[in-house]
């Protein structure tokens, strides 16, 4: 499978692509300077380093000498000086299988493309925490190393098929406790803050508007607002949504008042 | 999509307004002719009748939205000239377009190169969704190539009466009043390659301004400017046999790796696949980008070759000002691309077609000189036709395009029927359907456990790394 193929462009191409690698003494074509950085990215993924658009020359040079397999592919004139042509049969095979190997996300519970549940038993039930964790594991591994997308092993997996209640379990029920035990702090203090200012208890509190409304406010409050964060967040999602409508009512700013626009 | 800048491009518009003071602002500015007529909000009625001759219009750019212009003011009756730089542009683009487009504006359909009936839509952890079943046997989405398609409209408009000029459009004399015409200055190149082309001059009484991202005519009427996003994109040519799954299906790849605020893309071409991305927060990265989508379609395109590389900026939203007395911008010049899906084409040839058709109702077939009133018109029937897309789009993009976890989440909706039903029936015919209301709210309902779902795991996703 030459799969560097793909990732080379033709000798027309001028070598802005990848523009960090001006001159290498081992090269003897410079417009195939393109495919040295994306030779880098199939080789190294042992090592997790995907920054091939903007490759440093120190790291390539380092794979410059396992590297010479590059003469496989017939658009390649030059190279043949590097190393024996046999060499490069066999180090390209191993890169083939070493690439497939360390590119795709392996697991033993995952099978066809989804979990297998029957692994994920404990005690007569399936463990859905275990399922959630090891996805977890999967998309964190996949968000470093994402690989390519195949049609002979598709993956089907669907997070649906996890009850609802053991997603509410693991995440709503903490989050929730947290929650309330912040509002309950709250009412009390504030229940007593008022008791104490203005004499009226907590009965006739609740049947007073005004503190109606206080208490609406710090239900929202401890609602909304849980990082330090929200505060901001909370504004700027304010504004995104009314933003594409005054971008699209601009042009009507400097119309006459007779005429209206939404 | 963590945080984006809003600038206060609102501010843009009045430091515009204050530099040079506008002629319409004021209807009771000396400086308009003396109308004879009162004023009233009837607008073509009041313009003075033209003697001897019809109204002269230029439509810059012959793309789709200045072919479509010019087809329609041609068949109008009003003397129409269409001024284009490059008559052979090979343009950069997905080249997509609804069904439609196919009918409104009469394509033969040996235009469309391919039928796309099926499309994937693949997440960030590869979970890849096939959408398209619910599609009616007629119903397609045309794949077409921008040269063939533009090359039409204006063949069209120019045996409708049209007069193609090929010239580079450079800066135009805004008259003073309401009567004096426009003085456009262009090279004509009379279709000679690479010369510098001469100096010529022309008099128009209207300008529609269809020259796309980089619009000339935006900049003179100093219409502001606009976000916009840059799209890459590589031809690949690839294998018959891997050409055969790409017949009639196109691909989607949404990600981070991907982009960070818009999709990677293997559209199929005539005999090529196009293999893109694009974005707007992060265009330093793009090249990067485009490494990743090509990784991730790695198996479908192995043993491909690059014929051509190839960018173009995409505008974001319309730009502040549309409009400046007689001179209206229209499809990418005015920013008429939707968002989440980036399209154009169609909204450019429709803008473009409306805006003519303001003008040819406007002048009476080109007997009466506009005003700016019936331009205006335009404008209102274009937003009020097609705001509701424009918003959905937006929303659809801030809700889904944001992070991977609402990647993961809007695959994971596109699995439905309903929303695959929605989503073609709004794309193909530009309609926003109301839709089933218990329907709409069991997708509500699970498009919110979606995002719940894809966000708690990324909160397990986060405890991992740390």
């Amino acid at each position: 499978m030459s799969i560097s193929l793909v990732l080379f462009s033709p000798p027309t191409q001028p070598p802005l692509l990848f523009p960090s690698s001006p001159s290498k003494p081992y090269l003897t074509l410079k417009p195939h300077l393109s495919l040295r950085p994306s030779k880098f990215l199939t080789t190294t993924k042992a090592s997790a380093e995907n920054g091939a658009g903007t490759s440093p020359s120190a790291a390539t040079a380092l794979e410059i000498q396992p590297d010479q397999k590059v003469a496989e592919t017939p658009q390649q004139v030059v190279q043949k000086d590097e190393s024996s042509v046999g060499a490069n049969g066999s180090a390209g095979a191993v890169e083939t299988e070493e690439d497939k190997v360390l590119s795709q996300f392996v697991d033993p519970k995952w099978v066809g493309g989804t979990w297998d549940l029957s692994q994920f038993r404990k005690d007569g039930n399936t463990d859905w925490d275990a399922v959630i964790d090891a996805e977890a594991r999967r998309r964190k591994w996949l968000e470093g190393n994402p690989e390519t997308s195949s049609n002979d092993a598709p993956i089907v997996f669907d997070t649906s098929i996890i009850p609802w209640w053991a997603w509410m379990k693991r995440f709503h029920l903490p989050e929730a406790e947290l929650l309330n035990g912040r509002a309950a702090m709250i009412g009390f203090f504030m229940a007593y803050l008022v008791d104490s200012l203005t004499g009226v208890g907590l009965v006739d509190q609740m049947g007073n508007f005004f503190c109606k409304t206080l208490l609406f406010i710090a239900v929202v409050g401890v609602l909304l607002i849980r990082k330090n964060e929200d505060l901001e967040n909370l504004k700027k999602l304010l504004d995104e949504t009314t933003f594409y409508d005054k971008q699209w009512q601009a042009t009507w700013q400097d119309e006459k008042p007779g005429s209206s626009k939404n | 999509m963590a945080s984006i800048a809003l600038k206060s491009f609102v501010g843009l518009r009045q430091q515009v307004s204050t530099e040079k003071p506008h002629y319409f602002f004021t209807s009771q500015s000396q400086t308009r002719p003396p109308r004879k007529l009162k004023l009233q909000v009837l607008a073509s009625k009041s313009s003075p009748r033209l003697t001897n001759r019809n109204l002269r219009v230029a439509v810059i750019g012959g793309g789709p939205a200045g072919g479509a212009a010019a087809e329609t003011l041609a068949k109008g009756g009003i003397e129409t000239y269409l001024i284009e730089r490059k008559m052979d542009n090979c343009k950069p683009c997905g080249g997509a377009i609804p069904l439609c487009m196919v009918g409104e504006f009469d394509l033969p359909l040996d235009i469309i190169d391919r039928r796309v009936t099926k499309m994937k839509m693949i997440s960030p952890s590869n979970v890849a969704v096939d959408i398209g079943q619910t599609l009616k046997p007629h119903e397609y989405i045309g794949m077409v190539r921008r040269e063939v398609l533009d090359a039409y409209l204006r063949e069209r408009a120019k045996d409708n009466g049209a007069e193609v000029i090929n010239g580079l459009f450079l800066k135009m004399d805004v008259p003073k009043d309401g009567v004096s015409p426009y003085v456009l200055h262009y090279n004509g190149f009379d279709g000679k390659v690479g010369g510098v082309g001469e100096k010529r001059t022309l008099e128009v009484d209207a300008v529609i301004g269809a020259d796309g991202a980089n619009s000339r005519v935006a900049k003179a009427i100093d219409a502001g400017d606009y976000d916009y996003a840059i799209a890459f994109q590589e031809r690949i040519k690839i294998p018959d046999d891997k050409m055969a799954y790409y017949e009639d299906l196109a691909e989607m790849y949404v990600g981070d790796d991907v982009s960070p605020d818009f999709y990677g893309w293997v559209f199929p071409k005539c005999d090529h696949v196009a293999v893109g991305t694009g974005t707007v927060t992060h265009k330093g990265d793009i090249k990067k980008f485009q490494l990743a989508t090509r990784k991730r379609a790695k198996d479908k395109i192995l043993g491909g070759k690059i014929i051509r590389v190839e960018a173009h900026p995409i505008p974001e939203h319309p730009r502040p000002r549309r409009l400046l007395g007689r001179v209206a911008l229209v499809g990418d010049a005015a920013g008429y691309v939707t968002k989440c899906s980036g399209e154009g084409i169609y909204f450019a040839a429709k803008s473009g077609r409306m805006c003519a058709e303001a003008i040819v109702e406007g002048s009476e077939n080109g007997k009466r000189m506009v005003d700016e009133r019936d331009l205006r018109k335009y404008l209102e029937k274009w937003d009020k036709t097609y705001w509701p897309t424009y918003k959905v789009l937006d929303v659809l993009q801030k809700v889904f395009y944001r992070s991977n976890p609402a990647r993961e989440a809007f695959v994971e909706m596109c699995a439905d029927e309903y929303v695959q039903k929605m989503t073609f029936d709004s794309y193909l015919y530009k309609t926003v359907a109301p839709g089933n209301p218990l329907q709409d709210l069991k997708l509500a309902v699970n498009t919110i456990g979606s995002l719940v779902r894809a966000n708690a795991l990324k909160k397990e996703m986060d405890k991992l790394s740390v």
